[in-house]
């Protein structure tokens, strides 16, 4: 179907009537103009005779016909529509009625002019006009083909321009009054309403300047061309622009269906077509926009392609041209429909109805305008509405793997990393494409973010590494940091000593030689940090985290938090506090709830309690101020991830109090963490804590194991049940050791692990592993940052 | 349009109270004598001429000459005059006047973010990039800019059913183009990024009045940045010569990190100068190389959403030089029948 059909049904039943079969019409009634080479068809009728004066007075004997034709049709109020007949059945109505009058050559060379039923060559006219004799070739047409001076100056102009004399073109439609032209089709039109009664009056109203204004229409459409190519645009836009003014005057209710294959149709759809093209090239970047929308929203009857591509190019209008003209008016707006209030909005609706057009097979699929697409929505970060979009495009239209790796990309973006991976899987099949670099980098950094998919982050690494070259052998550097990350995280997981300290060796080893292909990547140094922090080689931790806050021009709050960490590692808690009070001068407030947690936890480490609530507080507020305040489309913080929230501030409290044996207050407070978030193993921890301290020793022990059941591998629980098990007698032992080790192996750094251990080998009577565990909570203890260093990211 | 109108010599408007055309073309020549005593030679034609803030904004001498004076490796201090010209000019709310800033800020901008760190401070540079911060925060109230991602179910103005399908139920998508803005009163290292960020979408918001050879500076600052090589420039060998020369004078390396609150406006402003309407071969080349080194710069940090938007630009100026996808022109007419 046409595109904008549906506005014309009410016009189609009313035309219906006279819409006649073609066959019916066969008495051309009205002057109709064609011209053109002579074809095949013409030829057979036309062999043999090659005399035109001969077949001049033939053709004015076929022009007497016609004038009679249209005085008998509009008498019997037949319909005269024949001018909008397709051209084959012209030729063939000239093949019956002027065999033997009209006999031309045979010469496919020659161009000719057809009007009326008669026909006649160029040359003769263009030798006229050539001698820059307009006037003469002027009559020679009317003569010729029996047409009054309008007409023939229309078809002169065109001779003109098709023979790429565009000068000629305009210099034969500067004698021809076209204002004057068009304004004389309309009186003829404004009347239509009038006459009601017989239908067939109307139609013969109606259809005298249909096709005049056909006829001159196309002539004020080709001196817009001439124009445009003389580099006149803003004249050639205004000329453009008035054919789309008058055809809007004469047809107020739109075009007629019936007229689909005419010649004025086509001459509406270059108009409307061209007219926003010409005020783009002027430079009239608003008259442009208004006419792109007026090409849009009035109802023009162009084709689907010809609509399609005024909507992509409106779209790449508004998406690059820069200038924000303001939406649609209101005029347009109809209840309840979507009306874009910014160039963004508008261009993606285009774009989007673009892409469904190509997908239900309305119109060729344009690869542009996915590509387009996905700009405008990655601009506005909305990459999970492209992964709808792609998911909506028929099979057969992009390459699979080529859609599963946009797709990935599209969800990755928006944060879905798990679907992201599923579809890499697919694309990096060994069926697809094993070896695409880009595929499998994506593929190695979401693994290196989950410990439980490192492994399979390192096969896709050293895939990256194997396929670094050519033109992607800069990439080999990026595949050496996935390597090294993954490797990092798998370390996390491994259940041997021995594999465990193999991978963190491995993984720093890959990323020194990442660092010797990219000394300058910032987000290396730092992951480098972060590795020798976490392996506690503390004195290259320290080194990192300097050399990237130096990069970054402590741009970035990790690195601020890294070095701060590192510092209260190596027990220097009032440098790291220098550091945290530097970054929170450089941070905005919404980003300083990490900072001020850190604050806290170094006050408490340097033993100043009160510092440490009032720090608190503060945190508190901002924390509740923030949760206010921001609604969706506040500044997205600088770490996402890490954003503080009341709960923790709360549960940071009542382990601060608890500590202080302020047994009510930490009361308070752990009850207010537990509002905000009912079963947390870190809440039943913080409580055993308090009952323990308190010497409710089976409370306690009821805590912890509530904690464990709720997240059977939280280790600080793990420790307290073992140590609280270890002083319920020598059968006890067993167990506790057993819960120790385990907490061990989850994590081996746990120094208050170790201590207990210790401890239980103490009470058992294994002096030496006792003093080997001693040793070890001895040195981790000495090394430990005040949080976690996988709390950076 | 704005600009011609306040400084065509229109007299019948002296008199009236609001901004004339005098008050306008008196504080442009201001300015350009202000900076007669900065630049080492003000081309003389500015201070005799009509259209001062225009002239000013189109002078490639002048355009030179500040560049250059960005790029002394003491630029950026308290004392720096050119900083406290373009802080002055900026204020004198002159919208003419604060093109003519917005016309630097690539340079400024370019030269800033390679410098700045903790241990040198740049209060020169930094008090323009907060003026033109301050005057975003604004104009805008600090709101946010945002899209409502429209939704195909919906019918809209440009739908061809006319039918409203209210059944259908369905999910906002509101995309976030500009964050609401805080005042900033300094910068601070962890606010630097929006705040240059937001100057450059300030920047892109008059982008189409901007001249050509901003834009191209703007381009190479961009494959500065990036800090990568542009992998295919067999025809732009030019340009990527000139950016080495640049680098070389930058000192070390100029890679800066990249976080999307000042990729996104870079991003805007390349497409922008891949597929503007006023075509332009020089610009078109810096800002497809410019395109092919953040590609690059998206691979090695793997960052989704960049790969998708600088892997499209690239694939989209692909199209637009490829002799084989050149369009055909739908409306010319038949040149037989």
């Amino acid at each position: 179907m046409r595109d904008r059909a549906n506005p014309y049904r009410p016009r189609e039943t009313k035309h219906k009537t006279w819409h006649r079969s073609p066959a019916e019409d066969i008495n051309p009634s009205m002057p109709n103009i064609h011209e053109g080479l002579a074809g095949e068809e013409q030829g057979r009728s036309c062999r043999g005779d090659d005399n035109d004066s001969n077949s001049m007075s033939g053709l004015k004997q076929v022009s007497e016909l016609d004038d009679f034709g249209l005085a008998e049709a509009q008498n019997d109020g037949m319909l005269l529509l024949s001018c909008l007949l397709e051209d084959s059945l012209r030729f063939k109505m000239v093949e019956g009625e002027s065999a033997d009058l009209a006999q031309l050559e045979d010469d496919p060379s020659v161009r000719q002019v057809v009007a009326n039923g008669a026909r006649m060559r160029t040359n003769v006219v263009e030798a006229k006009l050539d001698e820059g004799n307009i006037q003469e070739a002027e009559s020679a047409l009317r003569e010729g083909l029996s047409l009054n001076s309008e007409e023939a100056r229309a078809l002169l102009g065109k001779l003109e321009y098709q023979r790429g004399n565009v000068e000629g073109a305009l210099r034969v439609f500067d004698g021809m009054d076209l204002q004057e032209a068009i304004q004389r089709m309309q009186p003829s039109i404004s009347d239509k309403q009038a006459p009601k009664k017989g239908r067939s009056r109307t139609e013969s109203i109606t259809a005298v300047p249909q096709n005049a204004s056909s006829v001159v229409l196309e002539a004020v459409y080709i001196k817009a061309k001439s124009l445009q190519k003389l580099g006149k645009l803003t004249e050639a836009a205004e000329e453009c622009k008035r054919v789309l003014d008058a055809v809007e005057k004469i047809f107020s209710d739109g075009i007629p269906d019936v007229w689909v294959e005419n010649k004025l149709q086509e001459t509406v759809s270059r108009a409307v077509e061209l007219l926003p093209e010409l005020w783009k090239l002027a430079g009239c970047y608003s008259e442009a926009m208004s006419a792109y929308r007026r090409a849009l929203l009035s109802q023009w009857n162009v084709d689907n392609e010809c609509c399609a591509r005024i909507q992509k190019a409106f779209a790449v209008f508004l998406l690059y041209s820069g200038i924000e003209v303001g939406p649609p008016n209101l005029a347009v707006q109809i209840d309840g429909s979507y009306v874009p209030k910014n160039n963004l909005e508008e261009a993606i609706l285009l774009l989007m109805i673009l892409m469904r057009k190509c997908y239900l097979g309305k119109v060729k699929w344009d690869p542009s305008v996915l590509e387009h697409l996905t700009f405008a929505l990655s601009i506005c970060s909305q990459t999970s509405v492209l992964a709808k979009q792609l998911e909506e495009v028929m099979p057969g239209v992009i390459r699979r793997a080529e859609r599963w790796k946009t797709m990935a990309l599209s969800f990755s973006g928006a944060g879905q990393n798990n679907s992201a991976l599923d579809l890499l899987r697919k694309s990096l099949h060994q069926h697809e494409e094993p070896d695409d670099i880009r595929s499998l980098l994506m593929a190695a950094k979401i693994c290196s973010e989950n410990v439980f998919l490192a492994a399979e982050g390192v096969n896709y690494a050293n895939r990256v590494i194997a396929n670094a070259h050519g033109s992607n052998a800069h990439l080999k550097g990026v595949g050496l940091r996935m390597l090294g990350l993954c490797l990092g995280k798998q370390a996390k997981t491994s259940s041997s000593d021995f594999e465990r300290s193999r991978l963190q060796s491995e993984a720093l080893k890959s990323l020194d030689s990442a660092l010797a292909l990219e000394p300058k990547n910032s987000d290396l140094i730092f992951e480098l940090g972060l590795q020798y922090a976490e392996h506690r080689n503390l004195d290259a931790a320290l080194r990192y985290a300097k050399q990237y806050l130096d990069a970054t021009g402590g741009s970035m709050i990790r690195g601020w938090r890294l070095l701060a960490l590192v510092l209260s590692a190596q027990q220097r808690f009032s440098e790291a506090e220098v550091v945290t009070d530097a970054a929170l001068d450089e941070t905005s407030k919404w980003d300083q709830g990490p900072l001020l947690r850190m604050k806290a936890k170094l006050k408490v480490s340097l033993f100043q309690h009160k510092d440490a609530i009032e720090t608190y507080r503060y945190l508190l507020a901002l924390v509740q101020a923030q949760r206010k305040s921001s609604g969706p489309l506040a500044a997205v913080p600088q770490m996402e991830d890490d954003n503080i929230n009341e709960y923790e501030v709360w549960h940071g409290l009542a382990k601060l109090y608890s500590s202080l044996s302020h047994w009510k207050d930490a009361e308070a407070c752990l009850g207010k963490a537990r509002t905000l978030k009912e079963y947390s193993a870190e809440t039943l921890h913080t409580e055993g804590v308090i009952h323990e301290k308190q010497g409710h020793n089976s409370e306690a022990l009821a805590s912890y194991i509530n904690g464990l059941l709720l997240e059977p591998r939280y280790v600080p629980c793990k420790i307290l049940l073992g140590a609280v098990l270890s002083k319920m007698g020598t059968k006890m032992l067993p167990v506790a050791r057993t819960l120790l080790s385990d907490a061990l192996r989850i994590e081996p750094t746990n120094s208050m692990a170790w201590y207990h251990l210790g401890k239980v080998h103490k009470e058992d009577g294994r002096i030496a592993d006792a003093v080997d565990c001693f040793q070890a909570a001895y040195m981790l203890q000495e090394s430990e940052p005040i949080e976690s260093f996988s709390t950076i990211r | 349009m704005e600009d011609q109108a306040s400084s065509s010599p229109d007299k019948s408007t002296n008199n009236k109270p609001r901004i004339t055309w005098s008050d306008s073309y008196s504080k442009a020549h201001l300015a350009i004598d202000a900076l007669a005593a900065i630049l080492p030679a003000l081309p003389p034609a500015l201070s005799a001429s009509e259209t001062p803030a225009a002239s000013l904004l189109q002078d490639p001498e002048v355009a030179t000459q500040i560049s250059q004076l960005f790029r002394r490796p003491d630029s950026g201090a308290v004392t720096d005059n050119l900083c406290a010209w373009l802080y002055d000019t900026f204020h004198s709310s002159e919208p003419d006047l604060q093109l003519v800033i917005l016309r630097f800020l690539p340079t400024l901008a370019g030269v800033y973010l390679s410098r700045a760190g903790l241990h040198k401070p740049l209060p020169g540079f930094e008090s323009v990039l907060l003026a033109i911060y301050a005057h975003e925060t604004a104009a805008r109230n600090g709101q946010a800019i945002t899209v409502s991602i429209p939704d195909l179910a919906h019918s809209s103005i440009y739908h061809e059913t006319k039918q409203t399908a209210k059944n259908s139920s369905t999910e906002l998508h509101l995309g976030v183009v500009s964050a609401s803005l805080e005042p900033y009163g300094t910068v601070r290292s962890t606010r630097r990024a929006r705040i240059v960020g937001v100057a450059l979408e300030l920047y892109y918001s008059k982008i189409s009045q901007i001249p050509v050879g901003s834009k191209i500076e703007f381009c190479e600052f961009c494959k500065i940045w990036s800090g990568q090589e542009d992998q295919n420039n067999g025809d732009g060998a030019s340009t990527a010569n000139d950016s080495q020369k640049v680098e070389k004078k930058e000192g070390r390396g100029g890679r800066i990190i990249l976080p999307w609150e000042i990729l996104q406006p870079i991003l805007r402003i390349l497409g922008h100068c891949l597929m503007a309407p006023e075509k332009n071969e020089e610009l078109f080349q810096a800002a497809f190389s410019a395109c092919r080194c953040l590609q690059a710069r998206a691979l090695h940090d793997i960052n989704a959403k960049v790969i998708l938007a600088t892997g499209s630009l690239v694939k989209l100026a692909e199209m637009a030089i490829d002799p084989a996808a050149a369009a055909v022109d739908h409306t010319e007419i038949s040149m037989s029948n």
